[in-house]
């Protein structure tokens, strides 16, 4: 049992990260993402690449395609959401339905429906205290952390993060406070981008590289955004590790291929008990 | 060829209904249906069960298929409207599709997993003899899509349709006015569902055999594209939107032949096209290209953004 | 004294139709302007267009002879602009020394110097520093309005424009206010602010100036429209003797 709460809490931290650039992106802009599975399969394939094909190390391979694609978000979000920007929430989700179909297939057609995985020497997984942990894990552990950690620093200390936050909080004052909203909203989808290329190497990593590896992931990412309270950092790393250990020991009761009906219920709980998650502001103002 | 439009036009026609489904849940009551394969698949399936292990007849079980696939979106739309956030009722509604999706998958016992579901019966099927068959059912199928039209164009022009349209304008002032806008949204979306239902039992007619990997997101790509492409609101133009989009990229089969692409990566490419498609439309032609009714003068489809935390003072 | 602040022949609105038909108004340097005028004439409008938030449609605005009419809000604060509006003033889920430090990395384009909490913010607003950790959201009326207060000076504007600073506030906190604006134009400060709490405002303002359905009907020392016997009248109009609101008065 102890194992499965382990396995939950790398998958936890693991969906972590998409789940913060949810809510980073869904905070500045306004609206709910759901290209951030594809995009993170997007990346994925592109660290596959460099890995594979250019013989990059994996640490170097996914630092640059994470800078890479961080570029990438901002033009993403240059051609198709910014001429949508005054339309509203729905019509930018709709939107960012069609981006991730784009996405996935890009993917698909670029690399054929086969699984395919990073070029890593095997490992022996190792025990500590009768918990078995795979490399990958212990990776996927120690990088997601650290992620987090910066970002922590990054919204609280630093002025590029307060700035993010202000512009979620009342975007015209955040105006007249001398923030340049335009820049904002490049940075956030620079660091949502980031955040997502590491989050698809993890899965990568952890599952297999496929086109519907990301979107798979849909639901747990968006229901630790929400469990947490959508637009709440903290709230999207807690709600992340919550949905994942959660969703692990239910496997325990439940036949593992519904495991996605545990984030889902989740949302439904919450929805009926407390709409704002457990750190969101009790009222969302679009 | 004359099969292959027989044949085409049928296609169009149960996916014309899906589309309006997703038309009236969407483009009239602004509610977005991600989960729209699920609930397809649900319909295709309730139907093929009705007959092949209830042993009832095309028409109930198609009825039966209506009203399964209703009452299942009613409440969904239920327990998810307490709240009146629009992202979360796409998640949800994506999340239950897919729940949907994985019981046709694994549930063996009942749906025979990936194998699927085969000889299923069509309606008058013993009756008329198979050459002629495709006519039948494609004057049937367009039979069923004018009364779809029909019915939903009189529901537009009834006060419930003036609810409907309030409750999607603002439902703020909906709810201040004494509409009861939880209701409206639950019987919209059950209508919705209703459509579902129907499409999904042609397209268990038509092919006579399904199995998961029928519905999949290639289903809500299209639907949400001929929806568009019609003018979210305007029916008529949600069908034509289908027709165009449907021939347009069914008709690109035949590429294979000419391009050299296997049919993986042209099935990707199929997708990618209605992808972009779909954002440009968006971005180009947001209101398709009809009008809805009522609206011609002044278009206000999409909720304009309020002023983010400005006061909302008009004048002064 | 030289001019400051200059708007000439402003028009502005939200839809069909301007709200703002045509504004003329100038602020002479170092003083305080207050602009009175009833419900529906365009004052809250006109100072969103003035910071910024609302686009001009026709009509110039100029700071010290240059206009800044094409300059989206964040450059009018970097030259020299700073807005306190009605609503909304501060950042709800940041804390209030988070507020002061937006307030000054970004409003001084990233070239503060010194300390955010310097020796005259907490001069000015005592309350603030006991409070720094509380989420802005949490403080009460009249805390949250010392706080933007506090913001739009965390950079010493040229112009401080203000939207009916004293609204809801409750008297002690209205005095501490008005106390506030003159202290700040003692500075050098030029404010100009709308007010419903004519009284109030006119006795720390040098000029007033009434604004009626979207045009400026007057213009005149504050000092004279206070002595104005009949400044209700003035403000309501006479349904007795037929006289209109707002009827065009030189400087008396």
């Amino acid at each position: 049992m102890l194992q499965t709460a382990f396995n939950g809490l790398v998958t936890g931290i693991i969906v972590a990260l998409p789940a913060l650039a949810v809510t980073l992106l869904f905070g500045v802009l306004k609206f709910a993402n759901f290209a951030v599975g594809a995009m993170m399969t997007v990346a994925a394939y592109m660290v596959y690449a460099l890995n594979t094909e250019l013989d990059w190390p994996m640490l170097p391979a996914t630092v640059a395609a994470a800078v890479a694609f961080g570029f990438m978000c901002i033009l993403m979000d240059l051609v198709t959401f910014k001429p949508l920007r005054e339309r509203g929430g729905l019509t930018l989700m709709v939107a960012s339905l069609g981006l991730g179909f784009v996405l996935e297939n890009v993917a698909r057609l670029a690399y054929g429906n086969a699984a395919r995985s990073y070029a890593m020497d095997l490992a022996r997984p190792f025990r500590f205290m009768d918990i078995r942990m795979n490399r990958e894990q212990m990776i996927a552990f120690v990088v997601a952390t650290l992620a987090m950690a910066v970002m922590y620093v990054l919204l609280t200390r630093m002025p590029i993060g307060r700035a993010m936050r202000a512009v979620a909080d009342n975007p015209a004052l955040a105006q007249v406070r001398g923030i340049d909203s335009a820049a904002i909203i490049r940075w956030t989808w620079f660091i949502a981008g980031m955040l997502l290329a590491v989050g698809g190497v993890l899965i990568g990593m952890d599952r297999a590289i496929e086109p519907p590896m990301g979107a798979s992931y849909l639901i747990p990412v968006f229901a630790a955004a929400i469990l947490g309270g959508l637009g709440s950092p903290l709230g999207a790393f807690v709600g992340a590790l919550l949905i994942g250990i959660v969703s692990e020991m239910a496997t325990l009761v439940i036949p593992p291929n519904y495991r996605i009906g545990i984030p889902l219920l989740v949302i439904a709980a919450i929805l009926i008990f407390r709409p704002q998650g457990l750190f969101g502001q009790a009222h969302i103002r679009r | 060829m004359i099969e292959f439009i027989v044949l085409m036009g049928i296609v169009v026609c149960f996916s014309g209904i899906l589309a309006l489904a997703l038309n009236f849940q969407w483009g009239l009551g602004g509610m977005v249906n991600f989960g729209l394969a699920g609930f397809y698949a649900l319909g295709a399936y309730s139907c093929a069960l009705l007959m092949l292990k209830g042993g009832f007849n095309t028409f109930f079980a198609a009825l039966g298929a209506m009203v399964i696939v209703g009452a299942v979106c009613g409440l969904v739309a239920f327990v998810t409207l307490r709240v009146t956030e629009e992202d979360y009722f796409a998640i949800v509604t994506l999340g239950v599709g897919e729940m949907l999706r994985l019981v046709a998958l694994n549930e063996d016992w009942l749906t025979k997993g990936a194998l699927g579901l085969t000889g299923i019966p069509r309606p008058l099927g013993a009756t008329i003899p198979p050459t002629s068959y495709p006519y039948f059912m494609l004057a049937l199928s367009i039979a069923l899509v004018i009364a779809c039209l029909w019915a939903l164009n009189r529901l537009s022009r009834s006060p419930f349709g003036r609810v409907v349209r309030a409750v999607r304008e603002d439902d703020v002032v909906a709810a201040t006015l004494g509409k009861n806008v939880l209701w409206a949204r639950v019987r919209i979306f059950a209508i919705g569902g209703v459509l579902i239902g129907l499409a999904g039992s042609l397209h268990a007619f038509y092919y006579q055999y399904i199995d998961p990997t029928q519905f999949s997101t290639i289903v809500i790509a299209y639907a949400f594209m001929a929806v568009i492409a019609g003018g979210r609101g305007a029916h008529l133009g949600t069908v034509l939107g289908a027709a165009v989009v449907m021939l347009l990229l069914e008709g690109s089969r035949f590429a294979k032949e000419l391009v050299p692409l296997e049919a993986d990566q042209l099935a990707a490419v199929r997708i990618i096209i209605i992808g972009v498609g779909l954002i440009l439309l968006l971005i180009y032609r947001p209101h398709g290209f009809l009008r809805e009714y009522r609206l011609q003068a002044t278009l206000k489809e999409e909720r304009p953004e309020p002023q983010p935390n400005t006061p909302k003072e008009a004048a002064t | 004294m030289s001019e400051i602040f200059r708007v000439e022949g402003l028009h502005a609105g939200y839809g069909a139709g301007d709200i703002l038909k045509g504004v003329d108004l100038r602020v002479e340097e170092g003083t305080v302007v207050t602009i009175i005028g009833p419900n529906g004439s365009g004052k809250s409008t006109l100072v969103k267009t003035l910071a910024g938030l609302l686009r001009a449609r026709q009509g110039d605005i100029l700071l010290k002879g240059t206009s800044i009419r094409e300059l989206s809000p964040p450059q009018r604060v970097h030259a020299g602009i700073s807005y306190v509006p009605q609503e909304y003033n501060v950042f709800r889920n940041l804390t209030v020394l988070e507020n002061l430090k937006i307030a000054r990395e970004f409003m001084s384009g990233g070239r503060a110097k010194g300390p955010v909490v310097s020796d005259e913010l907490v001069a000015l607003f005592p309350e603030l520093p006991s409070r720094f950790k509380a989420l802005a959201g949490n403080l009460s009326g009249g805390q949250r309005q010392m706080l933007a207060f506090a913001c739009a000076l965390a950079v010493k504007p040229g112009l401080l424009i203000m939207d009916e600073p004293s609204a809801g506030l409750s008297p002690k906190y209205m005095t501490d206010i008005f106390d506030c604006i003159r202290k700040v134009n003692g500075t050098g400060v030029s404010v100009l602010m709308v007010e419903q709490n004519a009284i109030e405002a006119l006795r720390i303002s040098d000029e007033c100036i009434v604004m009626a359905t979207g045009r400026v009907r007057m213009c005149s020392p504050a000092a004279s429209v206070l002595e104005m016997p009949d400044l209700q009248t003035l403000y309501l109009g006479d349904a007795a003797t037929g006289q209109e609101p707002w009827a065009s008065k030189s400087a008396a």
